[in-house]
């Protein structure tokens, strides 16, 4: 496997690079729901667009003015909000779904069926669901350090007659806030390739394993996370510049192939870290690759449900790094 | 002395010119009096920390009737929040018959939670940020009169009776009233000496404290004004403004020694006192009200610009974190002073303070008082937004609108904030192109005109533009008609009569009514003379009604002639005879005659007049062409149409709008999505 002599930054964009059916399918499903919503709101303002001259303001450039004059005529625009708020729920939903099936095509690195992909997929979704729960509760806290930091900085607004001491308040504050919500994140990213990886049952118990190898590889594995979003937001800041500062107004077209680049790299860069903590702990527990291998293998169906004890034992008593190494 | 005053002012009027025609004098004064001014601030040794060391421009000439003077000394309690100050009002009647009766404003009293300035805020909401949300004890304010004496005739301080000719609401202490033993004799004068406290609120509706900034304005006992045949003393409403009478001003303010200071009128004197502090005067006159600002933390800023009537000093106050805002305060404040001068007339005064409130205080800024404003930026305000030079502008166009044509601001707002509101999008426009005068960033562009009619289009129909200011629905029908639909309306006016015409209109209005207290009916008469057009319809539907305009193309077609034939040949382009028809119909009560522009496929085009004071009309031709589009209005000089997208009709959907806005909002819902998505 020429993987193993690369890092699983470089080699976890390889491999969703030699699975991306997988992130295709998952941005066509994004894309759809969301022309869905587009629809919606196209046939509001057909109507009053379409046979219009004073649509054509709107065509060579953007004035925020004119949208929103068309928003007040328009009378169902909020409507189709709701409706684009509602896909935008069913997306995540969806997400909440695949994140299973997802993950086996990781791991396994190989191509799932349809009925592989959907079985994995069903199988984790209530374990996730209630790994969801679990990271609501978590962010609770880092919502509090956000809301102090808030707090912190209206205070010095309030008592500094410049704005600059609660300006870095709140810049130190959201940035505080933001490593945080990446670590949970990553966190519970772990928690979800080790339920994969293990067929871990007990959510709790794949959570604190999972604290445990997240936290004792804090430095490696952040830097990797951290590595793919910083390529993510580079993506994202060169397109919307390309964008904005590139693109004339009445290019439809070239908007339409940017912002879905835009958003196609956003998807990459995120399924990118999904594999590469993939990757990364089938690389520290390289025992469980091969059993879970053999589970999954399609003859014995029985073997699809793997008895967590075989898995659990060896990490008893020592700490998942210990037995990583 | 004062008939000599009045004769001036007729003079200049009966001349048509102003303080342009006096230039020279106005240098030359201005020159003797810097360098007797430098003596007394150098005696101060407080010269490099104030805020308008210049001194009388036009000590020789009055512009304005002077009605009243005040003499004021006050004391600044920057930990207390508190001022005290003793008044002396010299009140020259004027009026041609005998007075025995005086109002005054007592305009900080509105800070209490029982007062009707309160009592509408709850109700419909103000201006500023605070305090919809529920009473907080910072926001109290009052001013306590502590003695009053009538020079002449003794003490009445257990005389004074709060009065409410407004709302009759007992627990409203904006105004009080005093009856005077014997009456104040036509051409006599009468002196009030006054003792008041103030107790500053923190910052709301662009008054009060913040940390140690201080913006001390509405801070004094002020007479109400004579007019039409009565007192006129309103009380103090959650989204009305002020009215007084010209008259100069000598004012006494003792503060910290570190504080910075800047004000209405000139710097006379800055004195230091053995207890830290240092008393600073200053002198104005022909101005109707009195403001002053003290904080430790501004920078002064200064420069100067040059008009047709001599130098005008400028000093920006700025707050600390706000340096990347100087280039642009000194921009546009240099900008519309020139536009002012060349458009509407001559700034007679010899400076303008800027004053950019500190972080936390923005509800002080966004405020005008004579040769003072307040202004707005914060430390992130990108180039393209244009939000420090639509405050700065807005302001200062005030001391034309307010400052010297002193409209009755309770009364008629529009007047000023409304005739202030066309200008801002005048010079605005002139100042940053048209289409990118209120924002230009990331590809975005919009117009600061088309920014106030959004502003009218949000409530159209709720009150005349003639309404009394307190007596609008709420707070958002009084800003979206007094702010929005007056510029729009004067926009639209621009259309009829000319934009050459209009702004010789406005010039003579400016030059006319300047230093006294015209009405609606006045700037009326002014257009309709210049414009040598009766407006009498326009004025009717626009200002004192509340009807909408709103035209639509209903319909176009093309009809083939021949179409009853059965063997008729296949149409075949500039051969069929179609007969073409649009039809136009007049959706809103509000009747405006319109240009209506048809094209058809073979390159001409039609123009039509309708008068539109029929519901619709059709306009049929019969050519050897099809009818491609027709438009209403389609110069777009009749802002006040409400929905400019059925103004017009094409035969062929053009989809690209649709497709463009559509593509942004997908992009939205995708990112949306995905953004939400990391959660799962």
């Amino acid at each position: 496997m020429s993987n193993l002599n690369k890092s699983p930054f470089v080699a976890g964009l390889g491999l969703v690079w030699r699975r991306q059916s997988v992130l295709w399918w998952i941005f066509a499903v994004n894309f759809v729901l969301a022309c869905m919503g587009a629809g919606t709101f196209a046939r509001q303002v057909s109507p009053v667009l379409d046979h219009s001259l004073q649509g054509q303001a709107l065509v060579h450039s953007f004035n925020p003015i004119v949208l929103t004059a068309l928003l007040m005529e328009a009378r169902g625009a909020p409507a189709a909000g709701m409706a684009s708020a509602c896909l935008v729920l069913v997306f995540f939903i969806f997400m909440l779904f695949v994140e299973g099936g997802l993950l086996e095509v990781y791991r396994l690195d190989r191509r799932l069926t349809k009925g592989e992909f959907f079985e994995a997929s069903g199988r984790f979704l209530w374990r996730f669901v209630r790994l969801l729960i679990m990271l609501l509760i978590v962010l609770i806290p880092v919502g509090i350090v956000f809301s102090l930091t808030t707090r912190a900085s209206h205070i010095l607004d309030e008592r500094s007659p410049s704005p600059t001491p609660g300006v870095w308040v709140r810049l130190t504050g959201l940035l505080v806030v933001l490593f945080l919500m990446q670590a949970v994140r990553l966190w519970f990213d772990m928690a979800q390739v080790r339920a994969v990886a293990e067929d871990e049952r007990a959510m709790r118990r794949a959570l604190g394993r999972a604290f445990k190898i997240t936290f004792g590889n804090f430095g490696s594995l952040y830097w990797m996370y951290l590595r793919i979003s910083i390529v993510a937001w580079l993506l994202m800041a060169v397109l919307l510049w390309i964008w904005v500062r590139l693109v004339r107004p009445e290019w439809i077209g070239v908007s339409f192939l940017l912002t879905q680049l835009v958003l196609l790299s956003w998807l990459g860069t995120r399924l990118w870290q999904r594999a590469s903590e993939t990757i990364w702990y089938q690389r520290r527990l390289p025992g469980v690759v091969p059993k879970l291998e053999a589970a999954h293998a399609p003859p014995p169906p029985p073997a699809l449900e793997p008895e967590a004890p075989d898995f659990n034992p060896p990490v008893a008593g020592t700490s998942d790094l210990g037995e990583a190494a | 002395m004062l008939h000599y005053m009045v004769k001036t002012i007729k003079k200049l009027k009966a001349e048509g010119r102003g303080w342009m025609g006096c230039a020279f004098c106005h240098r030359f004064v201005l020159l003797g009096v810097i360098l007797a001014g430098g003596v007394a601030v150098g005696a101060g040794g407080q010269a490099g920390s104030e805020a308008g060391v210049q001194t009388q421009a036009h000590a020789s000439q009055t512009l304005s009737t002077r009605v009243v003077a005040y003499q004021i000394e006050a004391r600044l309690d920057p930990v207390k929040k508190t001022v005290d100050a003793t008044e002396t009002l010299t009140y020259h009647n004027l009026t041609g018959r005998p007075l025995d009766a005086f109002p005054f404003h007592l305009y900080l009293n509105a800070f209490q939670p029982t007062a009707t300035f309160m009592r509408e805020v709850r109700l419909y909401g103000t201006r500023g940020t605070d305090p919809e949300s529920g009473w907080d004890a910072k926001h109290y304010g009052a001013i306590e009169v502590k003695s009053l004496e009538v020079v002449g005739q003794g003490d009445f301080t257990k005389h004074m009776q709060f009065i409410q000719p407004d709302d009759h609401n007992p627990d409203d202490h904006t105004v009080f009233q005093v009856k005077l033993a014997k009456p104040v004799a036509p051409g006599a004068d009468i002196v009030f000496k006054i003792a008041f406290h103030d107790q500053l609120p923190e910052v709301l509706e662009r008054t009060g404290y913040k940390r140690n900034f201080f913006m001390v304005a509405q801070w004094f006992p002020k007479v109400g004004v004579w007019w039409h045949d009565a007192w006129n003393c309103h009380q103090f409403h959650a989204s009305t403004e002020f009215f007084a009478d010209f008259g100069t001003f000598d004012v006494k303010a003792t503060v910290p020694e570190n504080y910075i200071v800047g004000s209405t009128g000139d710097l006379v004197s800055a004195v230091p006192n053995r207890d830290h502090t240092k008393t600073v005067t200053w002198h104005a006159e022909d101005i109707h009200d009195f403001a002053w600002t003290a904080s430790p933390d501004y920078k002064l800023i200064e420069d100067s610009w040059t008009g047709s009537a001599g130098t005008v000093h400028i000093h920006l106050l700025l707050s600390p974190g706000h340096e990347r805002s100087i280039r642009r305060y000194l921009d546009v404040i240099k900008g519309t002073l020139d536009r002012f001068d060349k458009w509407y007339g001559p700034y007679p005064y010899d400076r303008i303070t800027l004053v950019d409130p500190p972080q936390g205080a923005g509800d002080a800024g966004g405020m005008e008082y004579p040769t003072l404003i307040t202004c707005g930026t914060s430390w992130w305000m990108p180039e393209g937004v244009r939000g420090v030079e639509l405050v700065t502008e807005h302001e200062f166009g005030h001391q034309y609108w307010y400052g010297m044509v002193a409209t009755n601001e309770f009364e008629e707002a529009w007047m000023d904030e409304g005739i202030n509101s066309y200008t801002e999008a005048k010079v605005l426009e002139s100042l940053y192109g048209k289409g990118t005068s209120a924002l230009s960033l990331w590809g975005m562009a919009a117009d600061d005109a088309d920014a106030l009619r959004l502003e009218y289009l949000a409530l159209p129909d709720t009150d005349p533009m003639s309404r009394l200011g307190w007596q609008f629905m709420n707070i958002g029908a009084y800003g979206g008609i007094t702010y929005g639909k007056t510029a729009t309306v004067l926009l639209t006016l621009e259309g009829i009569i000319g934009e050459g015409t209009m702004r010789r209109a406005m010039h003579t209005y400016f030059m006319r009514y300047r230093f006294t207290h015209p009405t609606g009916t006045d700037f009326i008469k002014t257009i309709e003379e210049v414009s040598g057009q009766k407006l009498d319809w326009y004025f009717q539907q626009a200002l004192y009604g509340t009807n909408v305009l709103d035209y639509e193309v209903l319909g176009i077609r093309s009809d083939r002639l021949d179409w009853f034939q059965k063997d008729a040949p296949k149409p075949k382009k500039g051969v069929t005879l179609y007969r073409d028809t649009v039809l136009v119909h007049r959706k809103g009560d509000f009747i405006m005659p319109v240009d209506v522009r048809i094209k058809f496929d073979n390159g001409e085009q039609a123009l039509e007049r309708w008068e539109g004071r029929d519901r619709w009309v059709r306009f049929s031709y019969d050519k050897k062409a099809k009818v491609v589009s027709a438009e209403v209005d389609p110069q777009q000089t009749v802002r006040l149409d409400k929905d400019f997208f059925n103004n017009s009709k094409t035969e062929e959907a053009d989809r690209r709008a649709t497709c463009k806005l559509s593509t942004y909002w997908l992009f939205a819902v995708q990112f949306m999505a995905q953004l939400l998505a990391w959660l799962a």
